[in-house]
């Protein structure tokens, strides 16, 4: 019965076949849409997340517990090496580097800047950062290794020096005592981010520690995650083990250190998912005019089926099988359009005029590859297909209102 | 005086596999004031001779002449033209435009014509005053009877003074005292106004108003005589 | 009578009573349409209103309509690069415009210090004057005052960036720069007054001082980093330039905000784009429904079509009466639309609080409100897409009622 039920349904959608299909064809508009733009959405918000926080923050760090909001020499850690090694070994996992940050007025032969200089585990912070990777000229620091420097490129043109020119330091250490120190440019790195290539030095970490008279202290340790899906299981195993301690040490994870990310991320999916209902409410509109032109139009033949025997109930679920069948057609055309276009740009890749621009300004490259997921492929036609449901159900309903004796009198 | 010349017109139908012959080389003339009647069974040409002069069909082969106009060779735009201006219908059944009011039903025509308002609204009154219909001015199709809807109708196709009034089948859906109303208001029109009527039909009683009579059958006149 | 007139008033009749023959079916469409282009225009208000205060803020950062400086400055910003104080044939051209139009400034990176800290900053040395102009600061100033003249000896700077020295009104710190030979100049200032910016980043690194001052400390005398240029709108920097540029000395290189600051040129390029698309799409969406509800109501109607035929009717007249009955049914819709749009966005005018997302819209650029913003460009943009791009769409359903053939039409059932 209820098969037959469904081909009577099938063939009642042909009986106006352009309008099933300028219905369908809505559904289907929109579903590849929503499919390509999700597709886009959810693989540039990791890889936003994933190469901002890979340049410099990692996704994890142990910190003085007033150091985000103030990050001033004394708030420090002790013993900051010591305590990364021990990390590294109670989780077995090498990616865990010490820093110490400090503030230095460099001067070169010709020019004098203001910079943070960064004293850095060298043989663990490649493991953390990019940074180490991204030396384009000379090398990056080696371990043990004293008086070295490694400077941005832009802070590099800025002070008119190459490697293995010489830079003097000048600043204030842990005891607010003089720190100063000469250095020669071991390399000179470029991250594309020009707050990092313009402000930013890294020196050896038990060099920076000397100088600033820091006693084996730091200012953090960052823990990088194998993926960023592990982070937060990895936070948790670092607070069962005990080292947390609200008054001298917590830990802080990338969306305290990079709040705007988060947020921007936030911004963007409200009003991506504002727009992504408007076409909804449009299409189950489309939806609603469509079921309910085709139960007016057959009034009379309902009335008949009444008047057989049948019960509105009946009736009633006959439409909702029309637009269910309906949104199956929608649904399926609509996934397999939008996979079909999703996957032929997510390698041939996409970009607009003034993408690239963009793009810096939110560490993404500047041209975009979609990613294709189950859930990018599946979440806007499954919205669209409840929303085309949800319209019927009035057109249904129209049924328990017949009489089947008006009902066939009607024209 | 506008006359309608057919000569050798051909028209063939193609249903499914078969080939339907709906003209077969008609040879009439109808001169202007005449009242005649096109008989015969469903089928025998009446309806198609009829579309034929009235411009709504194309023959395959022949000619038609409806005054100086060569019909046959008219385009769509010209064939519109020729039916706005010169050719009353009148159709079996819906006649009228649902939307509009029977004064408006009337008007159309006039105002398709580009005939200004206040003409407009005086000569529709009056048409449909001497139609017997007037208090229903401002009544829709679907609040008049089939009779009033068919005088409508007349009125409509009339009010322009046309040369040629065309009916098919007018009668087919009114009981009899509607019919006898519409025949007597058409032999009137007919006798007052000069305008050709060429009716399609197989009711009798309509027959016996012709003074023309023309029997078709299989797309053929197989008789023409004064009745 | 004049044959290939269209008769405009009973078309527009029957156009018109046509629409209301099926009330609901017509119901339901304007329905969408209305939320279709309330949708077009809200959504393009918001972003509209976000990305002009984000090109207004991002300009009055940068800062100015224009930029004169030395070639090599804007690559390295050192007071090596400094240019002579303008005269002669441009000064002229500068102060054409109004004396409140144009700036001198130094700016040049130096280092802070505190009794506690240290910090990298961008000392910047203005005429007060006309600083309200460029960077609206004077007006943000929460503590003591604004700098009084250019040679002011006393500082302000960020409350951001007095915490992170801690610090306050009143105190003294050390500000230390280099000079045109590569020694360090320093000395002693009292902070006279702080005050509040938008983006944080700013009010961390940015040091106001008096201009003469600073060009006494870091012994360039008569000379300066840029000349800041600016106008009424951002939009229409062309025939400012054109003016300068004609009496320009030579070595002097000058610069439009959009080819500073490329992501800010790139944000004002791609809104319009944005715009278009987005109207677009909603009217592909709602075009579906437009073309089935036409060819609804005329599937119904091709007796009458039929009839109005054998009446004389001509094929373009059959034509441009159902296209306006589509024209009429997107009119309405328009008007609920725009309606419904501008009832919405004129109570955000005053502000929509995104506060939440703070530190996110900092990263865009934008600052924590929204001030949605109607444009009478958006507006017609969106209307104009909509009745064209719906007329288009309608015309391939008339012409074929147009076509249809007159006798088979009369006989449909």
């Amino acid at each position: 019965m209820k098969n037959a039920g469904l081909v009577m349904a099938w063939r009642n959608l042909w009986r106006r076949g352009r309008r099933t299909w300028l219905t369908v064809g809505a559904m289907v508009f929109s579903n590849i849409l929503l499919v390509f733009s999700m597709s886009l959405q959810f693989g540039s918000y990791d890889m936003m997340i994933d190469n901002s926080l890979q340049a410099y923050t990692g996704h994890l760090q142990l910190q003085h517990p007033r150091y985000l909001d103030e990050p001033r020499m004394r708030y420090a850690l002790a013993d900051v090496a010591g305590n990364a090694r021990l990390l590294r070994e109670r989780l077995g996992l090498d990616s865990i580097s010490a820093r110490a940050t400090g503030f230095a007025l460099a001067s070169s032969k010709e020019r004098s800047f203001g910079l943070q200089i960064v004293g850095v585990d060298a043989a663990h912070e490649p493991l953390v950062s990019t940074l180490p990777g991204l030396v384009r000229q000379g090398r990056y620091l080696q371990p043990g290794a004293s008086e070295e420097i490694v400077i941005g490129s832009v802070l590099a043109r800025n002070l008119k020096v190459g490697p293995g020119d010489e830079l003097t330091f000048l600043g204030s250490g842990y005891d607010d005592s003089f720190a100063a120190g000469v250095v020669h440019v071991a390399g000179i790195f470029e991250s594309g981010i020009t707050e990092i290539d313009r402000g930013m030095a890294q020196v050896n970490l038990e060099y920076f520690q000397q100088v600033f008279a820091m006693d084996g202290r730091g200012h953090s340790i960052v823990i990088r995650a194998p993926n960023i899906e592990q982070v937060d299981t990895l936070a948790a195993r670092i607070a069962a083990l005990g080292i947390v301690d609200n008054d001298k040490v917590v830990l802080r994870t990338w969306e305290e250190l990079q709040p705007g990310l988060r947020q921007a991320i936030q911004a963007d999916m409200t009003s991506a998912w504002f727009m992504y209902m408007v076409l909804i409410v449009l299409v189950a509109f489309s939806v609603l005019n469509t079921q309910l032109m085709s139960v007016l139009e057959r009034t009379r033949e309902f009335g008949t089926m009444m008047a057989l025997g049948l019960k509105p109930a009946r009736l009633a679920r006959l439409v909702m099988q029309e637009t269910a069948l309906m949104t199956g057609l929608g649904l399926g055309i609509g996934i397999a359009g939008g996979f079909l276009l999703t996957w032929y740009l997510s390698h041939a890749g996409f970009s607009y005029p003034g993408m690239a621009e963009m793009a810096e300004r939110f560490y993404l490259p500047d041209r975009m590859y979609p990613a294709l997921s189950p859930l990018s492929l599946t979440l806007g036609p499954a919205v669209v297909a409840i929303g085309s449901l949800l319209a019927s159900i009035y057109p249904a309903t129209r049924l328990y209102r017949l009489s089947p004796v008006a009902a066939m009198r009607a024209v | 005086m506008t006359a309608i010349r057919c000569h050798k017109l051909c028209k063939t139908f193609r249903q499914g596999d078969e080939t339907i012959t709906g003209l077969d080389h008609v040879d009439l003339d109808i001169d202007s004031g005449e009242f005649v009647c096109l008989s015969g069974p469903s089928g025998s040409g009446k309806t198609t001779l009829l579309n034929a002069i009235g411009g709504l069909d194309t023959p395959d082969s022949g000619e038609i002449r409806i005054g100086e106009l060569q019909v046959e060779r008219l385009d769509r735009g010209a064939l519109a033209d020729m039916r706005l201006h010169h050719i009353g219908f009148v159709f079996q059944s819906y006649n009228l435009i649902p939307v509009l009011s029977a004064r408006e039903n009337v008007e159309f025509v006039m105002q398709v014509q580009g005939v200004p308002a206040t003409e407009r609204r005086q000569k529709a009154a009056g048409i449909l005053h001497e139609v017997g219909l007037e208090g229903m001015e401002d009544r829709r199709p679907a609040q008049l009877s089939g009779g009033q809807q068919q005088r409508v109708a007349v009125a409509r196709a009339i009010v322009s003074k046309p040369d040629l009034v065309l009916a098919d089948e007018p009668t087919a859906n009114l009981d009899s005292v509607a019919s006898t109303q519409l025949m007597d208001l058409f032999a009137e029109l007919n006798s007052n106004h000069g305008i050709t009527f060429v009716i399609a039909t197989h009711d009798k009683r309509v027959m016996r108003y012709a003074r023309r009579l023309i029997k078709m059958r299989d797309g053929k006149i197989i008789s023409d005589k004064a009745n | 009578m004049r044959p290939g007139t269209w008769q405009f008033s009973i078309l527009l009749k029957l156009s018109w009573r046509n629409l209301w023959r099926n009330r609901r079916r017509t119901g339901i469409m304007l329905g969408a349409i209305s939320v279709g282009v309330w949708a077009m225009i809200f959504m393009t208000a918001l972003m509209r209103g976000m990305v002009d205060d984000m090109l207004a803020q991002g300009i009055r950062n940068l800062p100015g309509d224009i930029q004169i400086q030395h070639p090599a400055y804007l690559d390295d910003p050192s007071v090596v690069n400094s240019i002579a104080e303008p005269g002669g044939a441009l000064l002229e051209a500068l102060q054409n415009d109004g004396a409140q139009s144009w700036a001198p400034r130094i700016r040049v990176p130096a280092v802070i210090a505190s009794e506690r800290e240290s910090r990298g900053i961008e000392l910047i040395g203005v005429e007060p004057g006309v600083e309200q102009q460029i960077s609206g600061i004077p007006a943000e100033v929460t503590e003591g005052r604004f700098l009084e003249s250019s040679r002011d000896n006393g500082l302000v700077i960020g409350a951001r960036l007095a915490r992170h020295l801690e610090t306050r009104l009143g105190k003294r710190v050390v500000i230390m720069s280099q000079d045109p030979d590569n020694n360090i100049s320093e000395r002693g200032y009292r902070i006279v007054g702080i005050y509040h910016a938008e983006i944080a980043a700013l009010e961390e690194s940015r040091v106001y001082a008096g201009l003469e001052d600073l060009q006494q400390l870091l012994g360039i005398d008569g000379r300066i980093s840029q000349i800041i240029v600016f106008g009424e709108d951002y939009r229409d920097v062309q025939s400012r330039y054109l003016g300068l540029a004609a009496v320009l000395p030579d070595g002097l290189d000058m610069r439009p905000w959009y080819r500073i600051d490329t992501y800010l040129a790139a944000m004002f390029k791609m809104m319009d784009g944005f715009v278009l698309v987005w109207v677009i799409i909603i009217f592909l969406a709602l075009s579906f429904g437009l073309v089935n509800t036409l060819v609804m109501a005329i599937f119904e109607r091709v007796r009458e079509i039929g009839l109005t035929q054998a009446l004389g009717m001509r094929p373009s007249q059959i034509v441009v009466q159902i296209l306006l009955e589509s024209l009429l049914l997107l009119l309405i819709g328009l008007a609920i639309g725009n309606s419904l749009a501008v009832a919405t966005v004129k109570p955000l005018e005053s502000g929509l609080d995104v506060s939440v997302v703070a530190e996110g819209m900092a990263m865009m650029g934008a600052g924590s409100v929204l001030y949605p913003t109607l444009t009478l460009h958006d507006l017609l943009l969106a209307n104009v897409v909509v009745v064209v791009l719906g007329i288009l769409t309608s015309i391939l359903p008339a012409w074929r009622a147009a076509r249809l053939d007159p006798i088979r039409a009369l006989n449909m059932h």
